[in-house]
């Protein structure tokens, strides 16, 4: 069973993709906010990780460089999201290495395809 | 016991039988502190029965708010296969049986209803819209927008934008021109998107500024709404209100509204210079040839941003026409006028830079040195 970790720091939203990920499959691990989420990573190993831009402590960004940083690590997908499109902040975020940029509102399901893509795409590699 | 007892007796024959003997400064005193204590006591049972009531409110808030996340959190996982009714279906029945009048489950249900609204597009937020009808939240929202304190109409405003109650148009139109900035501006910015015959009516009856920044949030709407039908905004143009004009003239650029080249050229003559540079601004953009004679009529009285505009938009036509008064500007008084004037020049795009280096050989050297400047294509106007 793949496991992902979800960083997000509006707990309505966290508790939305916590239960959609799980419902799809998936072991999920949660972090209401960046710090949590760095511990998280720290101690284990996911196939995918869903991380909110802007949350108290540390932000999505951190979170990304840091993973896209570690050599062991590199390799899990990260997916950001994020309620602002602003171009320098997409550039940003592809820059350092993130696989795709989901921004608010966005479709559950759409989300979820893609979700099941990277993880696939992961596995093989 | 006796101490206490003796105490009290004491206190209370002070403000009955010995009151009267008392000399009156020592009276009044005593009727002083008297006061004094009933508010203390009073202002500590008030304390008392607000922190309970806190209390209470925190623990109905928790339960909840755990309650409706969790119900929320359901039934937006729904299966992709699964019918908007047959979702509605679902869960309606279990929601109508939570106390809806109760206030707290309301203030809950409502926001994590919005949040998820905002959040999500799809599905769910029609079955999110179709749920907060059948539960008669949109009743709430109602008797918010018609509440007497502005903070509270604000906030059913927001609600019926959120989940686009059409019908609520009517209510908020009345506000549109309210003396409260914040009300007005948060009322035109739900009518726009929930009118659905005239989503701009509010601009015929605006008396009161739409200030810069609101400006931005209407222009931000009214450009990124897919749905909306765009009129031409010239209709407006003529608005005894500065700020709608201002309004509109952005709008009228953006959606480049080449029928309103008429109006625009009219409004050369109007009598807000801001106005006047976004009109001459505009003529540039459009490129409204037309508009030339106009704008060379009323350069000599304008201001000096004013009048920078009207060179950079003489440049930005390059008819010909005008190549002598472009010229002319070159030997004025002021740099940036100069300076303007031979960009202008340049923007020529078939001769403009041969002209300048014609010019080169003829003019001053202070202006050969702007020559120099305008011609170096590292520098940008």
């Amino acid at each position: 069973m793949s496991r992902i970790l979800i960083a997000e720091d509006e707990v309505l939203m966290l508790k939305a993709l916590e239960f959609k990920l799980k419902k799809d499959g998936y072991q999920v691990d949660v972090a209401s906010d960046g710090k949590q989420a760095m511990e998280k990573i720290k101690q284990n190993t996911y196939d995918l990780i869903l991380t909110d831009i802007m949350m108290p402590f540390v932000g999505g960004m951190e979170i990304l460089s840091y993973v896209k940083n570690d050599p062991v690590k590199k390799i899990t997908p990260v997916l950001l999201i994020s309620a602002v499109g602003l171009e320098d902040v997409v550039l940003e975020g592809f820059r350092l290495g993130a696989e795709d940029f989901i921004y608010k509102p966005f479709n559950l399901n759409e989300l979820s395809v893609r979700i099941r893509r990277h993880v696939k795409q992961n596995n093989f590699a | 016991m006796n101490f206490l007892e003796g105490l009290i007796n004491y206190i209370a024959e002070t403000y009955t039988d010995r009151l009267n003997y008392f000399p009156s400064n020592v009276k009044t005193s005593l009727l002083i502190i008297l006061f004094c204590v009933i508010a203390t006591l009073e202002m500590y049972i008030y304390i008392t029965f607000r922190r309970l009531s806190q209390a209470n409110e925190k623990r109905q808030l928790d339960k909840w708010n755990e309650h409706v996340s969790n119900m929320l959190a359901n039934l937006i996982i729904f299966d992709e296969a699964d019918k908007t009714e047959d979702i509605v279906a679902h869960f309606y029945p279990k929601m109508k049986k939570w106390p809806l009048r109760n206030k707290v489950l309301n203030k809950v249900l409502i926001s994590e209803i919005l949040t998820y609204h905002k959040s999500f597009t799809g599905q769910i937020g029609e079955v999110l819209s179709i749920l907060y009808r059948k539960l008669g939240l949109d009743k709430k929202s109602k008797k918010k927008i018609n509440s007497r304190n502005w903070e509270v109409k604000i906030e059913g405003i927001r609600e019926a934008n959120e989940m686009r109650i059409s019908e609520m148009a009517a209510e908020i139109i009345k506000y549109t021109d309210d003396e409260n900035a914040l009300l007005r501006m948060e009322s035109q910015a739900a009518y726009i998107n929930l009118s659905e015959n005239n989503p701009f009516h509010f601009l015929d009856r605006a008396q009161e500024r739409i200030l810069d920044w609101h400006q931005v949030v209407l222009f931000e709407i009214i450009t990124k709404n897919k749905a909306l039908k765009i009129p031409s905004f010239s209709q407006w143009l003529r608005s005894p209100n500065d700020t709608v004009v201002m309004l509109c003239l952005k709008l009228v650029e953006h959606f480049m509204q080449f029928e309103a080249a008429e109006e625009v050229e009219r409004l050369l003559k109007h009598h807000n210079p801001r106005i006047v540079k976004k009109s001459v601004e505009i003529i540039g953009k459009l490129e409204l040839a037309s508009a030339e004679t106009s704008m060379f009529e009323i350069y000599f009285d304008q201001p000096e941003d004013v009048k920078l505009e009207i060179l950079n938009s003489l440049g930005k036509i390059s008819s010909g026409s005008y190549e002598n008064f472009l010229m002319s500007r070159i030997y004025s008084g002021n740099v940036k006028i100069k300076k303007e004037a031979l960009y202008a020049i340049k923007r020529d795009q078939h001769q403009g830079e041969e002209k300048l280096r014609e010019l080169y050989q003829q003019t001053t050297v202070e202006n050969q040195a702007l020559i120099n400047h305008v011609l170096d294509s590292r520098i940008k106007p």
